[in-house]
């Protein structure tokens, strides 16, 4: 059964579209990532699954509630953690939980227990009566994990879960969404721009850019798009027109930069030979060349032209590729 | 309405008040302001309008310290019957209210730029509750801090008296309300802290000169005494002024029933206004 439906999802601002018309769905229990750079659109579609934002067309369902006549109905249904910090700092991360569960109509007993069950959750308990103002980013990031846990939800919404942490505390918060699935039987929609941890928590992957879903799978089916192996070749001025014509034994050859060639391959070990030698007997130069089994940055690369923006220095998949020169 | 309904509300009075409490050294900066005033203000007209020893102006025939008695005598009328220390800080207790209060839109613009305004407009919560006990909240912490005025005025004047120090507490309250609502009405509207201290620059310092609080509304010239009628803070002072000192210092009409209304109806259409601006509220990207 569908936890969100989102069908053909519009919203402009001023002079910007944001979302261009997107539809997905997202099925109980499910984790949903939408994967894609800065600007791609995925925070807006998730404010207007949140009702924070309405949309400009198309139909957004939450549990059975459509999201602007029925808003209220969705925001009992859901918890949501905000890209930007949205704690407050002067008070306690006691009293941070305490009115969050107040807006949501819990009090007295019930509201204590579950305080400090989400508090021993994320490991803070012993930091209960501290102000947030002394929390490290990881620590924070925690206590807006329990903080959207509160009200039991019945899905979570993380917007870029993990942006701007240390390694250990990306790791950690990756633990505690997985077990959070586990435990509390939530569904969860996220969005992220960091390849890797959509590949190690999403069920499903819908890869955005441009205000658009470009592909949507789990990360073996996206993979699967791009068959085994991935050639880069850079050359020393702009890709040759017609070069892919020369090549053998390929199945997809592909211009994705300036002087970037892509090439699709069974085997890259036996296929590089080949590739390279019918490019210099053609008399070009290559400057640069690489292959890798494709993840999906491969995958957003092959769609979109060019890599993921905002992950070039921090995505460590980048560094395993093998380069010659 | 039951119990369960007001959780929102509870939950914002609990985070206003708490938030002032884990910050509370900083009351010293909300209270100098006001003992500036009354201090230099205060003190400083207060001996001119206490000639005693200096020298009156003579008239032949009637002995000196008869004039300086007489003049003295003029001014304690024109006062309502108090001396100028005692007027001042009256009024200083309704102006602290009306400061802290307006200022209060400031931390709404915080929460805008900090994110936590989003985390109060995705609850299931009505908004108008959830806005109203934001108001309440502050208005608590204000009251409190005009109650630490007026206990100060204790130890500067002889002339309060303590049993109308209750009274005047709830209009003080009342008048936050109102003050409260404006300050949020226009940080929702404005995005940025400068916007908004500009917008209160332009706005406190007129409200506040033409409300009594220095020199009685009634002697004001009449373009200024129409403003006076039009400003909420006059009724704020003359109230507050009426119950700390029995100084019946206003407008001919100016008594207790209409400082009521008045007030009470300045804060719930304000406090409506707020909600709806709230209601209306979203996040822009």
């Amino acid at each position: 059964m569908e936890a969100v439906i989102v069908e053909n999802l519009v919203k402009r601002f001023k002079d910007v579209v944001a979302v261009n018309g997107v539809s997905f769905k997202i099925m109980r229990g499910e984790i949903f990532s939408l994967l894609g750079p800065n600007g791609a659109g995925k925070t807006t579609t998730i404010h207007i699954i949140a009702t924070i934002l309405k949309p400009t067309s198309g139909k957004v369902v939450v549990f059975g509630h459509d999201a602007v006549r029925e808003a209220d109905m969705v925001r009992k249904k859901i918890g949501i953690v905000f890209q930007d910090p949205s704690l407050d700092n002067q008070l306690t991360a006691y009293d941070n939980l305490y009115v969050h569960g107040r807006l949501y109509g819990l009090r007295g007993r019930e509201l204590e227990e579950k305080i400090y069950e989400l508090l021993e959750f994320v490991d803070l308990k012993e930091y209960a009566n501290k102000q947030v103002r002394y929390f490290s980013g990881g620590m924070k990031r925690r206590l807006e994990l329990a903080r959207g846990l509160m009200s039991n939800p019945e899905m979570l919404i993380l917007d870029e879960p993990t942006i701007g942490l240390d390694p250990q505390s990306r790791a950690k918060i990756w633990d505690y969404i997985r077990e959070l699935r586990r435990r509390y039987n939530v569904t969860i929609l996220m969005t992220t721009h960091y390849m890797d941890e959509a590949e190690e928590l999403a069920d499903r992957i819908a890869i955005m850019d441009h205000g658009r879903i470009i592909a949507m799978g789990t990360a073996d089916d996206l993979k699967s798009m791009l068959g085994s192996d991935v050639i880069y070749v850079k050359f020393d001025k702009e890709v040759p027109e017609g070069i892919c014509t020369t090549l053998p034994s390929l199945r997809s050859c592909k211009k994705i930069g300036v002087d970037t060639l892509e090439i699709l391959v069974e085997n890259a070990t036996k296929s590089l030979p080949e590739v390279l030698s019918n490019i210099y007997v053609n008399g070009y130069k290559i400057i640069e060349v690489s292959y890798k089994r494709p993840t999906l940055n491969e995958v957003f690369l092959h769609l979109t032209g060019r890599e993921l923006r905002d992950s070039l220095e921090s995505n460590p998949i980048m560094q395993r590729r093998r380069r010659w020169r | 309405m039951s119990f369960m309904d007001l959780s929102p509300f509870i939950a914002m009075v609990y985070r206003q008040v708490k938030r002032w409490w884990s910050a509370r050294s900083r009351v010293i900066t909300t209270i100098i302001n006001p003992l500036i005033w009354i201090i230099f203000l205060g003190l400083g007209w207060g001996a001119v309008f206490q000639p005693g020893s200096i020298n009156s102006p003579s008239i032949p025939g009637v002995p000196v310290n008869v004039i300086a008695k007489t003049i003295e005598e003029y001014f304690n009328r024109l006062f309502g019957g108090i001396d100028y220390i005692t007027f001042m800080v009256s009024g200083m207790a309704a102006m602290t209210v009306f400061m802290t209060s307006f200022l209060g839109g400031i931390s709404v613009i915080w929460d805008k730029q900090f994110g936590y305004l989003k985390e109060t407009l995705v609850a299931p919560a009505p908004r108008w509750l959830v806005i109203t006990g934001r108001i309440v909240g502050d208005s608590i912490v204000n009251t409190i801090q005009s109650l630490i005025i007026i206990l100060l005025g204790f130890a500067i004047t002889t002339r309060i008296n303590p049993i109308g120090v209750p009274v005047a507490l709830v209009y003080l309250f009342i008048t936050s309300i109102a003050f409260s609502s404006l300050g949020v009405i226009i940080a929702l509207k404005l995005g940025s802290i400068e916007g908004f201290q500009m917008i209160v620059n332009l706005l406190t310092m007129p409200l506040m000169f033409m409300s009594g609080v220095f020199y009685p509304v009634n002697t004001m010239p009449d373009w200024m005494k129409i403003f006076a009628q039009y400003n909420p803070l006059s009724y704020a002072v003359h109230s507050v002024r009426y119950w700390l000192t029995g100084a019946d210092v206003g407008l001919d009409y100016m008594n207790p029933l209409t400082d009521t209304t008045i007030l009470t109806g300045a804060a719930i259409i304000l406090l409506a206004i707020a909600g709806w601006a709230f209601n209306k509220a979203t996040i822009e990207e």
